[in-house]
């Protein structure tokens, strides 16, 4: 191996896949079949669908957003407020009741949105 | 070396599509049971598509599509009883096996025909028709309004509704059934979804009253209630066939779960129960309140106020929401064994598996004390699911109640409320038929 160097390596690698999926390939079913109308549609219990399944609709990303600020993006304030709060003191304090009430009205939100909940 | 892997795959569990007609829920259910059978809830991931029991000819066109549905290789099995011969009619390729005999051995050898080469894989039945042409206005069927341009094959993208954030998004219109995995057999839900939440629903008429049950036997949990509205039955019998009806609906219900395993210990359970073993039932109380089932996914889902359940007879459904009404009350037999109805208060999906667990185990301590009493004859009877008399079902009086419950749910409650239930189509059309008086064969 260490005669063919690490581009040696890499094309032996290449061709091993290559032969591998040439042999499922010959493996596999190669009859040429086109799917019929009703074996293209989406399955719902045995009726066609009514309309069709490109549809927008809300996934409420936006919750996840909420949760991800005030449990993870806290953690990111409050890193460089260990290192200085003993320095700043009652100032650093106040400033993180703030931030970390703020936060909170975001959590009650969240909670009103059953992000919180398990199922 | 294809052989050599087809012999391989010969051998992995069968992949089936169940579907349960009338006469066959048991024997469907009881696949479950055989490792050598692995039930999918798709056809796209099923190599076999069973269909057991008496089905309606408005079905038949659902049956070809679901068969069209499957990839290949794909066969078909039909375990019916002789005047199940409809069936061949509509899907003409199908193995038939017979309906009273172990359907498992069947597919396993259909699937193992099939994957060696044996047998060709099924063609489409359905015609290879779009609903409509996918038309833009373009020369080219190009171009127009809307994502697509054009209306893809006749189906209209989705119309457009406020949403509770104050946003106007799609809501999507979606026909569910009549054969869904997790619904019972024959029930066709009209939703309106905006993303996972259902606006609004409606049910369609129960496709199994076309059906001629003359011809249809009874399932052996239904049978027992269907004779006590005729003729005396031993009360020991009557509630072994409760709490077994009551565990077998629980093993489905723990299945739309998720919970695949302990649905299938339950259903061996359901097979082993014999009057006197209340204990087991017990056993499985404490096992699944460790599961967190009952407070994590159930509770507080699809809560039904006891006023709409005054008058519809609704059997356990009814008593979870706290209206102790019960016709075994009434029968002089039940009151020498002491009987008084079990209730929940809640009224939600998770009062309704209490519930039935709690009927289960009162059912088996009553069959083990009964002895010899029999029923009284009355024409009706406390069937698992309410009150059952000739003309009429409980399944028949929840129907009307589904829609105004799901409207507001997630996806995912709406399926577990409409499981609560325990609907059972097939015997709503069955008691629609009896004429009051007659014995049932």
């Amino acid at each position: 191996m260490s005669l063919l160097g690490p581009l040696g390596v890499t094309l032996v690698v290449f061709v091993g896949a290559l032969v591998v999926v040439l042999i499922l390939w010959w493996l596999g079913d190669r009859s040429p079949r086109t799917l019929t109308a009703p074996e293209r549609a989406p399955f719902a219990g045995g009726l066609p669908p009514a309309v069709h399944a490109w549809s927008r609709y809300h996934a409420r990303y936006y919750v996840m957003a909420l949760v991800f600020l005030a449990f993870d993006m806290e953690m990111v304030y409050m890193y460089p407020w260990a290192v200085v709060f003993v320095r700043e003191g009652v100032v650093a304090m106040v400033e993180m009741a703030m931030f970390i009430t703020i936060l909170l009205i975001g959590v009650l939100y969240t909670w009103r949105e059953r992000a919180l909940e398990w199922a | 070396m294809r052989q050599f892997l087809a012999r391989i795959a010969a051998g992995a569990p069968v992949p089936v599509f169940a579907i349960a007609g009338a006469g066959a829920r048991e024997q469907v259910q009881d696949l479950r049971l055989n490792p050598g059978v692995r039930l999918v809830d798709s056809p796209r991931e099923a190599n076999v598509l069973l269909v057991a029991g008496a089905m309606p000819e408005s079905l038949a066109e659902p049956l070809q599509r679901i068969h069209d549905a499957m990839s290949h290789p794909r066969c078909t099995v039909v375990a019916a009883s002789p005047e199940g011969r409809d069936l061949h009619a509509w899907l003409p390729d199908a193995t038939a096996v017979a309906l009273h005999e172990p359907i498992a051995g069947g597919l396993v050898d259909v699937h193992r025909g099939i994957l060696r080469g044996d047998r060709p894989s099924e063609p489409a039945l359905l015609p290879d028709v779009e609903p409509a042409p996918w038309r833009g206005v373009g020369p080219f069927g190009q171009g127009g309004t809307g994502m697509t341009g054009g209306t893809p094959y006749g189906r209209p993208m989705a119309d457009l509704l406020d949403d509770r954030d104050g946003l106007r998004l799609d809501i999507l219109p979606l026909t569910v059934g009549p054969f869904f995995p997790r619904f019972p057999s024959g029930l066709i839900l009209q939703a309106t979804l905006a993303g996972d939440v259902v606006v609004e629903s409606a049910i369609e008429a129960n496709p199994f009253t076309d059906l001629d049950f003359e011809m249809v036997t009874p399932s052996p949990t239904l049978g027992p209630f269907l004779r006590a509205l005729s003729a005396p039955v031993p009360i020991a019998e009557l509630e072994l066939a409760r709490a077994r009806s009551h565990l077998r609906w629980l093993a489905d219900a723990l299945v739309s779960q998720g919970l695949h395993a302990l649905g299938v210990r339950v259903l061996a359970l359901a097979a082993r129960v014999r009057p006197g073993d209340g204990e087991e039932v017990r056993k499985l109380e404490r096992l699944l309140r460790g599961t967190q089932v009952f407070r994590w996914s159930l509770g507080g889902v699809g809560p039904i106020a006891a006023e709409r359940l005054i008058a519809i007879a609704a059997g356990p459904v009814a008593r979870a929401s706290g209206i102790a009404e019960d016709a075994r009350a009434d029968d002089p037999a039940y009151r020498e064994l002491g009987f008084t109805p079990v209730t929940q208060r809640a009224g939600d999906a998770a009062a309704r598996w209490r519930q039935r667990l709690a009927e289960a185990e009162q059912a088996l301590d009553l069959a083990g004390r009964a002895g010899p009493r029999q029923t009284e004859v009355r024409g009706q009877v406390e069937g698992p699911r309410g009150l059952l008399l000739a003309e009429g079902a409980p399944t028949g009086r929840l129907y009307e109640l589904v829609p105004e419950l799901l409207a507001g749910l997630e996806w995912g409650d709406a399926i577990a409320t409409i499981v609560s239930l325990d609907l059972d189509l097939e015997e709503a059309a069955l008691a629609a038929q009896l004429t009051a008086g007659v014995p049932v064969a």
